[in-house]
């Protein structure tokens, strides 16, 4: 059995409180496992987005616990947390993934740098060659595309080879060809590389590239799915609707 | 629309204060000089009207030279032409009036009053009604051993009825006992000044020259009104004393006048200075509007696709520059209010000692701030607003703040075109043709520097940057990125440190190289081992016969005094320095030309060969000279010096004044010591004469030189005080762009925070932009405020300077500070970019 990369105990994220309060987490308890590629789906309001962001360290829960590569995240200082998520998440978010005034390759050695570390450059030169970007190595994020971005934010997400890396929506503002470039790589990224991804999304396409797929409903855990595809996805999603 | 701009403008309060601080600073320090100099003004206004109040006849010597910027020197007046006027029909009484220098000396041995501040007289104290003074306590003084002083001055020194005073006049030094303290109607000190009142014969023999004074204050029966009154007594007089007679009401004015050509000078020279200040807070506005113009791009763009025109947009811009523009200046006129406060302690503190007494807030002051201010937030504004309203409509659809970060071409061949013609007007200035291109070069030099500003931020910034990178990694590259990635937005935000570290450059190698001047020249021509001197502000100083008395000291080998005068030189008025060739040769050598020092006659004068060349003077050729008291001889030229800033153009024999009415005081003494006697004894012989008497200050020849040298930077330091509030508000402007940029850049900054950037390097990389763009300013405005004191001290050459003296380690003070500026400015903002929330930044819905 596997190690966890990442799990979540009892995990409740509650605003408010009385009459207008909101259960955004509404006592999930979820765990990663190593080496797998994770979708997170659900409609709007499902909390998967926060479910996404408690587990990686941005926001806290309520009440709960979170590990991530067996360290409990209760208890760390912002440092601590800040440190964590330098060392031990990627991140792939919709847009906005990179840093304007870097190159492409600062931008995907960006989390090492913050630490004062040069990583692993036989890793890094595979990732490069895996997303396939030697040739624009130099270039400023103004001049890529935005498949090409988003394949840079893959990228950093893999330099510092982090316990796992979790994607918000990363092919969102796509078109269908390009997205699936980006998904395909990060299916590759797991199957050839080893990583582990956490992937939230709406899109049954992109859901169907995971290992499996976990349905989240008002908050709470409302099913799961190994083996997708799109059709069975879909099909799914509208019996949770109902 | 107007409400709608209102509303935008009062929803973002914070940014809304903060860039009404810089108008609020700039208006306050504009309304802060006009009310400090309307209350100089009204006092003093208040002081003579009181001062005159029973005088209805003034007479006077009609006998007087004026020099520029030196005021006037009058003849004295005979005693015995006070009968010719107590017999005129009409007159109730008269009396004799001395208004000269004497300085009484307090228990402790020092000298009372200040030494550059309100004046310390002697005069005289009558029972007449004419007279200004009237008992207080105890009697009025008669003899000469016999004085009464002023309550204030009583009370300052802890004097009272019976006390021995010792007091020093032209005469010499002498004691006399307090037999009354005096009042001068309801003041007790008149305009801070310290009075020595004396009975007539003393106080002329004392003071002036026995027989004289300075005027006669004539009270009139009441029979006649004053024009009446003065003209009969005009008639009375003898022609030949060339006296005149004023009205009560004329003296007033004509002293009034005085006083407030010294003030309006004090006001104009403040008031550069506040202006300074709002030039800068231009900058500062014009650069928040640029930025903010950009953030809203959408906001605007919006309103533009509902249908708002061009102009709408434009005109809610212009509203919410007039609301900031209005708001600060109100503020800002509050905030004079404790300024003037703050100016006259600044002035005070620097030397320059001018009491006050209440406030004095005119109309004219609110409105002038208000107008001043208002316009200047508004022309500030007005190129960002019109940029505003030319957004189009699409804009709305796109996401980022687009400003248009580059140059362009034209724009820096103006730049540079201004550049070189800034250049050509210093050089035709510093090579004579005109003093005017001075100003006129350094406002172009800047306007030049500021265009081209933004065309250079890019590659000095990221130059200024690379140590930084190199030291600090990652947060260092991205902080030199940053500085550079919007050159004009950098360029602007440096241009107020720009000028306000050029300004305090250039005052600071002026006054490095004037010191330098002062130092070498003092060195060169003064050779006594010790120096005794009284401040040189044109009134009072030492006695003449003290020079004989130092001399006398069996320590003392050789001692030589050196003064002022003032004379007309074939008509003109012109300050001469007096000295005495006899003893002077040795210890005060100049740099003689043609002829000889030690032969200089009595009517011989030493011109400078500056003055001789221009004038085409040769030996021999002859001046006529006209002296206070209406003496006219000949002078003629024996010989001709190089200049240097201390002597002026022109040194004559103190015998000319021999036999002479006229007031003469010694400024300096230099002395030589006997071989063989100990600087102890020295120093207590020499005491015993000056100092333990209260004459003057004792100091070694480095003492000395390093004091006279030393005093340019008591004008440095207030130069400085002045320029400050200009930095003050450069940094307001470093800041308020620092926090616009963060506000911009928050998605950056969440990614950051969520890819593991700690809170800790998000404050470095704000800090370092912030001391990059600093820097930038800095080194520019130190480069260019050495080229401006060169250019000064060029300009200047032909009054005697001629060295010029890089102040390295003046400029290496203003660049440290400068770094410090940045480190500071970027606190607040540094922080909060740390505040920045991860989850809203990054989010996309």
């Amino acid at each position: 059995m596997s190690q966890a990369a990442a799990t979540a105990q009892a995990a409740f994220k509650i605003y408010g409180s009385g009459d207008g309060e909101v259960r955004a987490l509404d006592g999930v308890t979820i765990s990663f496992d190593k080496g797998k590629f994770t979708a997170i789906m659900g409609p709007s309001g499902s909390g998967k987005s926060t479910l996404m962001h408690c587990i990686a360290g941005l926001d806290s829960l309520t009440s709960g616990s979170v590990t991530i590569g067996g360290v409990d995240l209760s208890g760390l200082n912002d440092k601590a947390l800040t440190k964590l998520r330098r060392d031990q998440v990627g991140f792939v978010f919709q847009a906005f993934n990179l840093i304007p005034t870097l190159s492409a390759e600062e931008n995907i050695v960006l989390p090492l740098s913050l630490g004062g570390q040069t990583g692993d450059r036989a890793w890094i030169d595979k990732v490069i060659d895996t997303i396939g970007l030697r040739d624009r190595l130099d270039h400023r994020p103004s001049e890529l595309s935005g498949g090409q971005q988003q394949r840079v934010a893959v990228a950093r997400a893999l330099a510092s080879q982090p316990s796992v890396i979790f994607a918000d929506e990363p092919t969102g503002n796509l078109d269908s060809k390009t997205g699936h470039e980006v998904l395909s790589f990060m299916r590759r990224a797991v199957t050839e590389l080893g990583q582990t991804i956490v992937m939230v999304t709406h899109d049954a396409v992109a859901a169907s590239y995971a290992d499996r797929i976990v349905f989240l409903k008002d908050g709470k855990i409302a099913g799961e799915m190994t083996e997708p595809n799109p059709e069975k996805v879909l099909d799914y999603l509208k019996h949770l609707g109902e | 629309m107007l409400r709608l701009s209102l509303k935008m403008t009062l929803a973002r309060k914070g940014r809304l204060f903060l860039t009404s601080l810089a108008i609020i600073l700039g208006t306050g320090f504009l309304s802060g000089t006009f009310i400090f100099s309307d209350t100089l003004s009204k006092t003093f206004d208040r002081l003579f009207t009181d001062v005159f109040r029973d005088v209805d006849a003034y007479v006077r010597s009609s006998s007087f030279i004026e020099v520029q910027f030196g005021g006037e020197q009058r003849a004295s007046v005979p005693i015995e032409a006070l009968d010719t006027v107590l017999g005129v029909d009409g007159v109730k009484d008269a009396t004799g009036d001395i208004q000269a220098f004497a300085r009484i000396i307090g228990k402790d041995g020092k000298p009372l009053g200040s030494d550059n501040g309100p004046p310390t007289f002697g005069g005289i104290a009558t029972a007449s009604v004419a007279g200004l003074w009237s008992v207080e306590e105890g009697r009025l003084p008669s003899g000469e051993i016999e004085m009464m002083m002023d309550r204030a001055t009583a009370n300052n020194g802890d004097f009272v009825v019976g006390d021995v005073v010792r007091v020093n006049a032209q005469s010499g030094s002498r004691e006399f006992t307090l037999v009354g303290i005096a009042s001068y109607g309801e003041i007790s000190s008149p305009g801070g000044a310290t009075f020595a009142l004396f009975d007539q014969p003393t106080a002329s023999a004392f003071l002036l020259k026995p027989g004289y004074v300075d005027a006669f204050l004539v009270q009139g029966d009441g029979s006649l009104s004053e024009e009446e009154l003065t003209a009969r007594i005009d008639a009375a007089l003898d022609s030949t004393l060339k006296l005149e007679t004023l009205t009560g009401a004329q003296i007033t004015e004509e002293t009034t006048d005085q006083i407030g050509a010294v003030i309006g000078f004090l006001t104009t020279f403040l008031t550069i200075f506040s202006l300074i200040a709002l030039g800068i807070g231009c900058f500062v506005i014009f650069n928040v509007f640029s930025i903010t113009t950009a953030q809203r791009l959408r906001e605007n763009a919006l309103l533009r696709a509902i249908g708002a025109n061009r102009k709408q947009v434009t005109t809610a811009l212009l509203v919410e520059a007039t609301i900031i523009g209005l708001l600060g200046s109100i503020l800002g006129f509050l905030t004079g209010i404790a300024l003037s406060r703050g100016l006259s302690a600044l002035l005070a503190a620097f030397g320059v000692d001018i009491p006050t007494q209440g406030l004095s807030i005119e109309m004219r002051t609110v409105i002038i701030t208000l107008v001043v201010g208002t316009l200047v937030t508004i022309v500030s504004a007005v190129f960002p607003a019109l940029k505003a309203g030319r957004v189009p409509p699409l804009a709305a659809l796109r996401d980022t703040a687009i400003e248009n970060v580059g140059s362009n071409r034209k724009r820096f061949s103006i730049g540079i075109g201004v550049l070189v013609l800034g250049i050509v007007a210093l050089v035709l200035a510093a090579l004579g043709v005109n003093d005017w291109f001075l100003g006129l070069g350094v406002v172009a030099f800047f306007a030049g520097v500021l265009v081209i500003g933004p065309g250079v931020a890019k590659p000095v910034a990221l130059g200024l940057g690379r140590p930084i990178e190199w030291w600090r990694g990652v947060t260092g590259a991205m902080a030199r990125q940053n500085a550079a990635r919007n050159p004009k937005r950098t360029a602007r935000t440096a241009a107020p440190v720009l000028i306000g570290v050029a300004l305090v450059t250039a005052f600071t190698a002026f006054a490095a190289s004037v010191e330098k001047e002062i130092r070498d020249t003092i060195g060169d021509q003064f050779n006594g081992d010790y120096a005794i001197s009284a401040p040189s502000n044109g009134f009072g100083g030492l006695p003449t016969t003290l020079s004989d008395e130092v001399a006398a000291l069996p320590e003392v080998e050789q001692a030589t005094g050196l003064g002022f005068a003032t004379v007309t030189l074939d008509g003109e008025g012109r300050f001469v320095q007096v000295l005495n060739p006899a003893t002077a040769t040795g210890l005060v050598d100049l740099e003689m030309v043609l002829g000889d020092q030690t032969a200089l006659t009595a009517s011989g004068v030493i011109v400078s060969n500056n003055r001789a060349t221009t004038e085409g003077w040769q030996l021999g050729d002859t001046l006529n000279v006209g002296l206070v008291d209406g003496t006219v001889k000949t002078l003629t030229i024996e010989g001709t010096f190089v200049p240097n800033g201390f002597f002026g153009s022109y040194v004559i024999n103190r015998d000319l004044f021999a036999d002479t009415n006229n007031t003469l005081f010694d400024t300096i003494i230099y002395v030589n010591i006997r071989d063989g006697v100990s600087d102890d004894d020295a120093r207590t012989a020499l005491a015993t004469v000056s100092t333990d008497r209260g004459l003057g200050t004792l100091q070694s020849r480095q003492e000395f030189i390093d004091a006279q040298s030393g005093q340019i930077n008591q004008i440095l330091g207030l130069i400085y005080g002045l320029l400050a509030l200009s930095i003050v508000i450069a940094v307001v402007g470093i800041v308020i762009t620092l926090l616009l940029s963060v506000f911009e850049r928050r998605r950056e900054i969440g990614l950051l925070r969520a890819v593991g950037m700690t809170r800790s390097q998000v404050r470095t990389t704000v800090r370092w932009e912030s001391v990059i763009t600093s820097m930038f300013g800095a080194v520019v405005g130190v480069v260019l405020g050495i080229v401006m004191g060169l250019v000064l001290i060029v300009v200047l050459a032909d009054d005697g300077l001629a060295a010029f003296s890089l102040p390295v380690s003046g400029t290496i003070v203003i660049l440290v500070l400068s770094f410090i500026v940045g480190v500071l400015a970027a606190i607040y903002p540094a922080w909060k970019a740390t505040r920045v929330d991860i989850m809203q930044s990054i989010s996309t819905t």
